[in-house]
């Protein structure tokens, strides 16, 4: 499903953002995806870092806009304007450390503060290589996911354990979401796509994703 | 903390004992000293306040520079350098409740370490610790508004400072100011939030670093000029990149600047000071 093509074209443009508390991995999962590559000691995100990747789905070729911000709360109100436009998003948490998932409330209130309330979201717990300290178990996770009406997955970017279907995951999604319309392109490219209304029929498609999940 | 928990309760458990029961008296915990208290005055609120900070300072000491052995690895020279850093931080977390640690300090602190403690004499670079901090909160002063989040919309807060560089841009090379802010809609905080929050620590490598610091430290009109003189001419210096990529090209490029040479980048950046208006 996810070929990749290095090239510039594509029928359709879609905005993720990467969110969660500093520390969780959000950079390494972000370089997994677009670069198949890990760092043990990556530096902090100050601001934001963006990055792109091509995939190919039913055919089309789905270009995302990958946003990567820092996880401390002084960047928040910087951060916030790199939300605009965006029709997906990943909020990532570490499964080791409990206060992150903890966390993941706020950042979801504030992801919907800024956005589209039909925004797709998948609810990460990253780290899963680290099943031996977990704090947070799949049961709790998921159930928090669904009650915030948002997908869940379980990764680990260090031993490039379902990363790629994390994001694809999401792209899929808004692309079913958006369906055979043609996404306008605005003027705008860190604000895409404006005015995209997304209609989701949620509980179908979250328990299709929680059965392709890990585990 | 348990000596300062003694000291604030010391004087009722005179009291108490003078009434000269047998037993061991329970102490009298103040609800602001119950370690479950909410307050925000609770001693054990600060304690696990200082708690978070010290992991955050942490985790961000441990991936300062960890391609350089000066700072990371198993040695007990990175070691005892992580902990001069560690100390450094947290004791300028203290000082400034306002700001905290703000993750990035790490960056703007290690080459002000760096330099202290190679020093060649030895006696000057056993200081290091002392002499980097006074440093790094002298160098802060000018801008610590950047880390601050209650300044981000003031005239002092890192905003204004990004618009600073937008302007100067503008002034200088309007074409390209016209073709990244309005054509290809790269909004400046995209990129430079970073280069200026950081000094330019992210930009280039760690001896290139230095170079561009010594111009912005020697300067005596202090650094932020300087600094967004250097910016703007990073700009200028790919201009022609930059004129004919689009937004996702533009962002990437400015998000990873190519190497180039530093000697060059600083002349150019000096020629904007004398610049009049164009």
């Amino acid at each position: 499903m996810a070929a990749y093509r290095a090239d510039e074209e594509y029928d359709y443009l879609f905005k993720v953002v990467l969110i969660g508390d500093a520390g969780v991995g959000k950079t390494n999962l972000l370089s997994r995806f677009a670069r198949d590559e890990f760092s043990f000691e990556t530096k902090s995100t100050i601001g934001v870092e963006f990055a792109t990747r091509t995939i190919h789905v039913d055919g089309k070729l789905i270009k995302a806009q990958i946003w990567d911000t820092a996880g401390q709360d002084r960047y928040r109100a910087i951060t916030s304007a790199y939300y605009r436009g965006s029709v997906g998003a990943l909020v990532v948490f570490d499964l080791s450390r409990r206060v992150t998932f903890e966390n993941t409330a706020r950042w979801l209130q504030e992801l919907r503060s800024h956005t589209d309330p039909n925004i797709v979201v998948m609810l990460v717990g990253n780290k899963a290589d680290l099943r031996h300290i977990r704090a947070v178990s799949v049961e709790e996770a998921q159930a928090f996911a669904r009650k915030e009406k948002a997908f869940f997955t379980e990764t680990s970017a260090l031993e490039s354990i379902n990363v790629a279907d994390a994001f694809t995951g999401v792209l899929t999604q808004i692309y079913h979401v958006v369906g055979r319309k043609v996404l306008a392109i605005g003027d705008d490219p860190s604000a895409l796509p404006i005015g995209q209304t997304i209609n989701i029929d949620m509980k179908d498609d979250r328990q299709a994703a929680n059965k392709a999940g890990c585990c | 903390m348990a000596r300062k928990l003694e000291e604030s309760t010391g004087h009722k458990n005179e009291g108490m004992e003078s009434g000269g029961c047998g037993f061991m008296m329970r102490s009298e915990i103040a609800h602001d000293e119950h370690p479950l208290s909410l307050g925000k005055t609770s001693v054990w609120n600060q304690f696990f306040q200082d708690t978070e900070i010290i992991e955050q300072i942490d985790r961000d000491v441990k991936r300062t520079h960890p391609d350089m052995h000066f700072f990371c690895g198993d040695t007990s020279l990175a070691k005892s350098n992580q902990e001069a850093l560690r100390h450094i931080l947290i004791i300028f977390a203290k000082l400034n409740p306002g700001i905290r640690y703000v993750q990035g300090m790490n960056e703007v602190l290690a080459p002000l370490f760096y330099v202290f403690r190679n020093d060649p004499d030895q006696n000057n670079a056993a200081y290091a610790e002392a002499d980097a901090f006074f440093c790094f909160v002298e160098l802060l002063s000018g801008f610590r508004d950047n880390f601050c989040q209650k300044l981000d919309n003031s005239v002092v807060g890192i905003r204004s400072t990004i618009a600073k560089l937008s302007e100067l841009l503008k002034k200088h090379d309007g074409e390209l100011w016209r073709h990244l802010e309005i054509t290809t809609k790269v909004n400046p905080q995209f990129y430079a939030f970073r280069w200026i929050t950081l000094l330019l620590t992210q930009e280039f490598n760690f001896a290139d670093s230095l170079h561009i610091w010594d111009t912005l430290l020697s300067d005596p009109e202090g650094p932020q000029e300087t600094l967004l003189r250097v910016c703007c001419a990073m700009l200028i210096l790919v201009r022609r990149r930059l004129l004919a990529g689009d937004f996702t090209s533009n962002l990437k490029l400015l998000q990873n600047y190519p190497s180039t040479n530093i000697s060059h980048l600083l002349y150019v950046a000096n020629k904007l000071h004398g610049a009049s208006a164009g």
